[in-house]
């Protein structure tokens, strides 16, 4: 079920009204409810991958129950955590990798002059979301392992922690210490969460619907025509794609906040306007938050992360972002995209810059940012632009020919839509929105923090009239993370 | 939660208030002037309306129209005389006209272009070639004063049946209550015309659930295009009987593209003149269709309007016609 369509238009407030009005009483009730909910939201696409939650639910369940009773013999315990981590990367190795593995090892023995008929490529259906919920229940088990955590007894609250709908499909990622004692624990209704959420789930919508699935077609159509159009439009297209990932996977971000917000529940930010950042450690500071940090606790750290030496610091950097590439689909170019977003990172972090904006903004202290600041965005704007060419281009070859095209054939023509929309509807509401965020860039959980209230009618009603000025029935309306 | 609640509904009450007023204001929906039958159970719009015509979310077609007391969009009033020359311009949408200024219609083209004729506009979207050719019958004193009547044919649609039958269901469809509101309530008339009550409708019609077991009944064995040409060419000749088809005044715009071989086989066979705009828009470069429909567009409008002055100028008709 997609968080932009009817159905779920439907399905948040009986949900939502079943939850607080019919099984509120008792809290295990109440998680059955949500498990409930959370298999048929799940299994509105695919009822058949609901076994696969349910296997992997089973499995961290039983192994982080086993892996705490042998703490005390170290090699006991990490053989239980590799009983977790072989099912789960394997799940997702078999259903997201299999085929890479399989074509980029023909292609290297074709590389080497022998011929292979490839028999081993499977017909697979990748599961929505795998990604992100095998990743979330490898953390549970990596954090009894490192003791951050005691495993629970409740079956029931762990699998609403695994299946819980707003975040099962696209994330964000969240650690059982946050997710799972709020399961646990009784829930309070409360005005101002719930209604901070539904602010949130009107933000979300606006990003997707106006910003992501607007100019989704202008993106479409430029990478699937790169070789026909001129250098001006190439660059236009990629500039228009950062928007577009941007708005599809924090608007999916802010709609899954602000709808566990409706139940009571809190999760973690995952985008802090990274648009503003001012060099490429920051903007992972702000872009998709929860897998960089399930990198760092679960990676990057156990790697020996900073605390080593400056050659393995770096070592430990690549892999990071090796792999993290790796995470978000079986091509070599999110690879390259992930090695290339290390090679942005080395050298802020030899010149020990990673950590110098993680706790402040652009602009911090005044209403305007400093030119330096303006600057310092705009080169790590277009540092990550660059980077999304292998990011949303089919292979590796559609990529260099892209960039080759922009480097030696620089021309400019006015690029007219596929549609013949005018493209100047475009760029107004870009610039209205890069404003608008920046005047809220203090505080990515209140997208209306405005203490009028007619201010914040206004607002609403512009940002639903922003919606129907935008709307196209033809645009495939999914969120591009489900790939991942 | 009451607080939560009423908050919301209250919310929710504004924002549609005001939206409301922001479509009526921005003027982003579009009207649609009401039909009717008449007592000649001629399907038309009621006479005297006016108002405009809007394409796309954001204003992007704005155009004006006028319902004459014929209960046709046009600049003119219909009334033929002996003295006058007058040309009949029958169709559907493409000839109503609503996606442009009914001051500036194909029809006000070829007057332009030829000074002392005056062309009546008979469009209305939805007609097929059975409206039009009892359009003709039920009027035909009117017609008869008409020098010459050219009548737009979709092939590929308007030949779908062979006898006229008034839609009665879609005339009591269009003045219920649930098209009343949706009429009068602007956002709804735009929300309806972007697509965005599209899946609601789906939803209540149990759509929405159909299309998975559509999905695996996507090959389903084609109809016989030859079956198809000759149903529609049968048709053609049952109009052409029930309704009767004067030759000598009457000819047919179509798009030889989009017409099969064996019907325009039939035309030039049986003497039934047409005028074929394909070469003229294969020949442009432009564009002849607008960016957000696929109706002609004014390059288009006016390279049809030039095809008619053409024709109306061209070779004198045959010796039985003069």
């Amino acid at each position: 079920m997609l968080f932009n369509s009817i159905e779920f238009l439907l399905f948040l407030p009986l949900v939502f009204c079943l939850y607080w009005f019919v099984f509120k009483k008792k809290v295990t009730v109440q998680n059955l409810f949500l498990i409930f909910a959370s298999y048929v939201f799940y299994g509105w696409w695919d009822w058949r991958f609901l076994l696969l939650i349910f296997l992997s639910t089973l499995v961290d369940f039983f192994v982080g129950q086993k892996i705490h009773q042998n703490l005390d013999v170290k090699k006991k315990a990490r053989h239980w955590l590799w009983v977790s981590m072989a099912f789960n990367i394997g799940m997702l190795g078999f259903f997201k990798y299999s085929n890479f593995f399989v074509d980029s090892f023909i292609d290297m023995v074709s590389a080497m002059g022998y011929t292979i008929k490839s028999t081993w490529t499977l017909r697979i259906i990748l599961p929505v979301g795998i990604s992100f919920y095998t990743f979330q229940t490898m953390s549970y088990s990596f954090d009894i392992y490192y003791k951050k955590l005691t495993p629970s007894k409740n079956f029931i609250a762990f699998t609403a922690f695994v299946s819980f709908f707003p975040q099962l499909v696209a994330g964000p990622i969240e650690r059982a210490s946050n997710l799972l004692s709020q399961i646990i624990n009784k829930r309070v209704f409360s005005y101002a969460q719930a209604a901070s959420g539904m602010k949130l789930v009107l933000w979300g919508l606006f990003k997707k619907i106006v910003i992501a699935d607007s100019i989704a077609p202008i993106v479409d159509d430029v990478f699937a025509n790169y070789q026909d159009y001129p250098a001006s439009t190439l660059i236009l297209g990629v500039c228009l794609f950062s928007f577009q990932v941007y708005g599809d996977f924090s608007g999916y971000s802010d709609i899954a906040i602000g709808t566990a917000k409706l139940f009571g529940i809190e999760l973690k930010s995952n985008f802090k306007f990274p648009n503003f950042s001012r060099n490429v450690a920051e903007y992972w500071q702000r872009w998709h938050v929860s897998l960089s940090t399930w990198f760092r606790h679960y990676l990057y750290i156990p790697m020996g992360g900073s605390r080593v030496s400056k050659l393995k610091s770096v070592r430990n950097i690549i892999v990071i972002f090796v792999v993290s590439g790796f995470w978000h689909g079986a091509n070599w170019t999110f690879i390259f995209w992930g090695g290339l977003h290390a090679l942005f990172y080395i050298p802020v972090f030899l010149m020990g810059r990673n950590r110098m904006y993680a706790h402040n903004v652009v602009g911090e202290k005044s209403l305007f940012p400093t030119p330096i600041e303006i600057l310092q965005v705009l080169v790590t704007f277009t540092l990550v632009t660059f980077s999304r060419i292998f990011f949303r281009s089919p292979s590796l070859t559609d990529s260099f020919q892209y960039i080759d095209t922009i480097v030696y054939n620089f021309t400019y023509e006015p690029y007219v839509h596929p549609m013949g929309y005018r493209m100047l509807d475009f760029y107004v509401l870009l610039a209205l929105f890069v404003f608008y965020e920046y005047l809220i860039r203090k505080d990515e959980r209140s997208p209306f923090k405005f203490k009028s209230k007619i201010v914040r009618l206004l607002l609403y009603t512009i940002v639903v009239l922003a919606m129907l000025l935008f709307y196209d029935d033809g645009v495939n309306r999914s969120f591009i993370y489900f790939q991942f | 939660m009451k607080k939560f609640l009423l908050k919301t509904i209250l919310y929710i009450f504004l924002i549609l208030v005001l939206l409301e007023l922001l479509v009526r204001a921005l003027h982003l929906y579009t009207e649609d002037p009401p039909r009717y039958i008449d007592e000649n159970n001629v399907e038309k719009r009621v006479p005297g309306h006016n108002g405009y015509a809007v394409t796309g979310n954001r204003n992007q077609n704005f155009s004006e129209f006028h319902i004459n007391k014929a209960g046709f969009n046009s600049h003119r009033e219909f009334l033929p005389t002996k003295e006058k020359f007058e040309i009949a311009l029958i169709g559907d949408s493409f000839i109503e006209g609503f996606h442009q200024d009914y001051y500036d219609s194909t029809g006000r083209k070829i007057e332009t272009k030829l000074d002392t004729v005056e062309v009546y506009e008979y469009g209305y979207a939805g007609y097929d070639l059975a409206n039009q050719m009892h359009l003709i019958n039920a009027y035909k004193e009117q017609f008869a004063l008409i020098d010459e009547i050219i009548i737009y044919l979709n092939f590929e649609s308007d030949l779908k049946r062979g006898a006229y039958e008034p839609n009665v269901g879609r005339i009591a469809m269009l003045s219920s209550t649930v098209f009343k509101i949706r009429d009068n309530i602007k956002l709804l008339a735009y929300g309806s015309k972007i697509g965005i009550l599209e899946p609601l409708k789906k939803l209540v019609t149990g759509q929405a659930f159909q299309n998975a077991s559509q999905a695996y009944e996507t090959n389903k064995i084609e109809v016989d295009v030859r079956e198809q040409e000759q149903e529609y060419l049968d048709n053609f000749k049952s109009l052409v009987a029930l309704y009767g088809y004067d030759k000598c005044k009457t000819t047919i715009l179509l798009d030889s593209r989009k017409t099969s071989a064996s019907f325009l086989a039939y035309c030039n066979q049986n003497n039934f003149r047409y005028i074929d705009f394909a070469p003229t828009f294969e020949r442009t470069t432009k564009p002849v269709t607008l960016i957000y429909d696929w109706h002609w567009n004014n390059h288009g409008r006016q390279l049809i309007a030039n095809v008619i002055v053409d024709h109306i100028k061209g070779p004198k008709k045959s010796k039985d016609c003069r």
